[in-house]
């Protein structure tokens, strides 16, 4: 286990590499000149040449490279054009806001989705399976932003129940985070607790026509122990692996979400730096979320590798 | 030794008074329908046989006439839908297993009746270990603490004589080979000690050397326990080596049944003839029955009458479109022929 462990991080450090090569060329293709947009107005070509020199933009592009990378490395991931504020540090007091909006949204998913995709393929063909399926369904479709705005409508304006916006950190009060965090969970949530559903159900379905299953139930084992014990925990297999991946797809849907409910996080980071052309803020965000990708996947195929007794001992 | 008149199979136009010693299990006219198939086609169709205490008796047949979804019918496993069971009774006693409710039906499976499944390899849970699957069968019908229901499957995996019981009580089911896992299989559907047990051609997915000794092993532990055995083969060596009654099917129909001599001897039906002349004697290959003329007619082109009739030798235009009634040819005989007994119609049959 530990040597899959290893060999896994090995083959990802190739992968890391790669992303980083990408994400300084994807930076050095962008169009519009970084430099003219910190001078401002003023175009002075002192002030030009001296910001070229600073961040060493004449150089050639391998040795730009060379010495982006041997700083990102150290933890140096360069300073905010806009507000001379570390990357890093920025990074670091955005994401766990991020973060938590996502293990948040996860919950929701999780608790609905499974729920109702064992639920569905239990009764499948049955009217509760037909509902499941086109809520399912509707839950795919509708967009972020709209369901977003329909609930800040109803929840905040209309029955003044949970806040609009704002986001309070739950060091300074747990209560106020929560309800600050609740609807764009939900928002965020609904549209993976649907994908689930659907992955469950049809994993569910799969399993249940097993012959393990005939043997459970040859038992005389009851519906609550064929279906909890043995479908589910063969069913959750590739569900679990999916979550791991889909919380990675998480983090880049809170770009929207955190711009509805103006919520300090990754997305909205990402989202200034951009129209401010901010390129190292960019940089750094790209990469880090490429990194964190990286390692979510990793995860993915480790937990595959732990829930599966046949797997677990082969390696 | 045996109760002539419990053995005898009560068909459709046989009418069997009450036998003196119940057989412990009596099927009735049963048929089992599958959706979609033509009107009035049923994959199982009017069986009925008996099964007496301490016997086995076999079923014997071609691939796809119906012998396991009679075995999962009298179960409860059918899965429904697709498959119905529109007619017929299974007595355990003088209760009807079909008239249970399903808690009912649970309460019987893996309790009083059990059985062991044609698959070996795919019928264990991949995500449970070898203890815990015997185990719970144990604690969901006895009242015994979890300590002692390991305990009692440790003793199974013992009498089943798997080698190193104590490791494969926490072993999961990949890492044994298939003829381990089939005794695992027999191991759980024993633990609770069945009256009955239903095994579904338990030999027919292992190695040659393996199934002797499957075999051999469910036979002594049938001898130890006393319980009744439907077996559930292709083999007619298998047959003749441990069955006691026979019920010979064909496309869902009981065509032949009878003790294993009657059978053997005296084979009535041009089915059971075929299947005689094409049991190789020595160095079989898995003793499969395969060398009777033509195939089974998909279930739109199922004649009304005998079923075989469009593969029989001796078929007449009668035998198409009348089916032929269960003849009786001794007591503990019967064949469902318009030529049984054979005796009677020689100059016809020649
Ligand atoms: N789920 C199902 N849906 C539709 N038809 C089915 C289903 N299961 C079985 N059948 C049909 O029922 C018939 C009998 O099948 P069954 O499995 O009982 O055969 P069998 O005698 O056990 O054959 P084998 O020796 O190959 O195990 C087959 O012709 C098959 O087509
Ligand atoms: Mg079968």
């Amino acid at each position: 286990m530990l040597r899959y462990i290893a060999r896994r991080l090995l083959i990802a450090i190739p992968t890391i590499l790669l992303v980083s090569v990408l994400v300084f060329a994807l930076q050095k293709l962008l169009p519009g000149d970084p430099v003219l947009t910190m001078a401002g107005e003023e175009r002075d070509p002192e002030v030009l040449a001296f910001l070229r020199e600073k961040y060493r933009l004449d150089d050639p592009l391998i040795v730009q490279y060379f010495a982006w990378f041997g700083q990102v490395l150290q933890g140096n991931l360069g300073i905010s054009l806009r507000t001379d504020i570390p990357v890093l540090k920025l990074i670091l007091t955005k994401l766990p806001v991020t973060i938590e909006l996502a293990i948040f949204a996860m919950i929701v998913a999780l608790a609905i989705g499974i729920p109702a995709g064992i639920i569905s393929a239990v009764k499948k063909g049955t009217s509760i399976d037909y509902v499941a399926n086109v809520t399912a369904l509707s839950g795919l479709s509708i967009p972020n932003f709209w369901l977003g705005i329909l609930l800040i409508m109803l929840v905040s304006v209309r029955w003044q129940l949970l806040p609009a916006s704002g986001f309070v950190p739950p060091a300074e009060d747990l209560w106020m985070n929560i309800k600050t965090m609740l609807m764009p969970a939900i928002v965020l949530g609904t549209g993976l607790a649907a994908s689930l559903m659907r992955h469950t159900r049809s994993a569910m379905l799969g399993v249940l026509r097993s012959d393990y299953i005939r043997t459970a139930r040859a038992k005389g084992l009851l519906a609550p122990a064929v279906i909890l014990k043995h479908a589910l925990r063969n069913a959750l297999m590739p569900i679990i692996t999916l979550s791991t991946l889909l919380f990675g797809e998480l983090l880049a849907g809170a770009v929207l979400t955190e711009q509805i409910f103006t919520i300090p996080g990754f997305g909205k980071l990402v989202v200034d730096a951009v129209f401010n052309r901010d390129y190292a803020v960019v940089q750094g965000v790209v990469l880090c979320t490429a990194v964190g990708f990286i390692f979510m996947n990793l995860l993915a195929d480790i937990l595959y590798v732990l829930v599966n007794p046949r797997l677990r001992h082969a390696r | 030794m045996t109760n002539e008149s419990a053995l005898r199979p009560s068909g459709a136009n046989v009418t069997v008074a009450p036998a003196a010693s119940q057989p412990l299990l009596r099927v009735e006219n049963l048929s089992v329908r599958f959706d979609g198939a033509p009107p009035g086609i049923n994959v199982v169709d009017d069986v009925s046989f008996t099964l007496a205490k301490g016997k086995t008796l076999c079923i014997v047949g071609e691939s796809g006439c119906g012998k396991s979804v009679t075995a999962l019918a009298l179960m409860g496993l059918l899965p429904t839908p697709p498959a119905r069971i529109v007619q017929g009774a299974a007595y355990v006693g003088d209760q009807n297993l079909f008239s249970l409710s399903e808690r009912e039906r649970a309460d019987f499976r893996g309790n009083r009746t059990a059985m062991i499944f044609q698959e070996p390899m795919t019928s264990l849970n991949p995500a449970f270990t070898i203890g815990d699957q015997i185990a719970e069968g144990i604690l969901r019908h006895k009242n015994v603490s979890k300590a002692q229901a390991w305990e009692r499957a440790l003793e199974m995996l013992r009498r089943v004589r798997i080698p190193a019981p104590e490791k494969r009580l926490r072993a999961y089911p990949h890492e044994l080979s298939g003829g381990m896992r089939q005794r695992v299989m027999i191991a759980m559907a024993l633990a609770n000690e069945p009256q009955i047990l239903i095994a579904d051609e338990p030999t027919t997915a292992l190695d040659v050397t393996i199934q002797a000794q499957i075999l051999s092993l469910v036979r002594r532990l049938q001898e130890e326990s006393g319980m009744s055995m439907i077996l559930i083969t292709h083999d007619l060596g298998v047959v003749a080596e441990v069955a006691d009654e026979v019920a010979v099917m064909y496309a869902g129909r009981i065509v032949e049944s009878g003790s294993v001599d009657a059978i053997f001897e005296d084979p009535q039906h041009p089915y059971t003839i075929g299947l005689m002349g094409s049991v190789p004697s020595l160095g079989r290959r898995q003793g499969r029955l395969a060398t009777i003329r033509g195939s089974v007619p998909p279930a739109e082109l199922m004649p009304k009458g005998c079923r075989f009739s469009p593969r029989c030798p001796f078929a007449e235009s009668r035998c198409a479109s009348e089916p032929p009634p269960l003849t009786e040819i001794t007591p503990a005989h019967s064949a469902r022929c318009w030529y049984a007994p054979l005796e009677q119609h020689r100059g016809a049959a020649a």
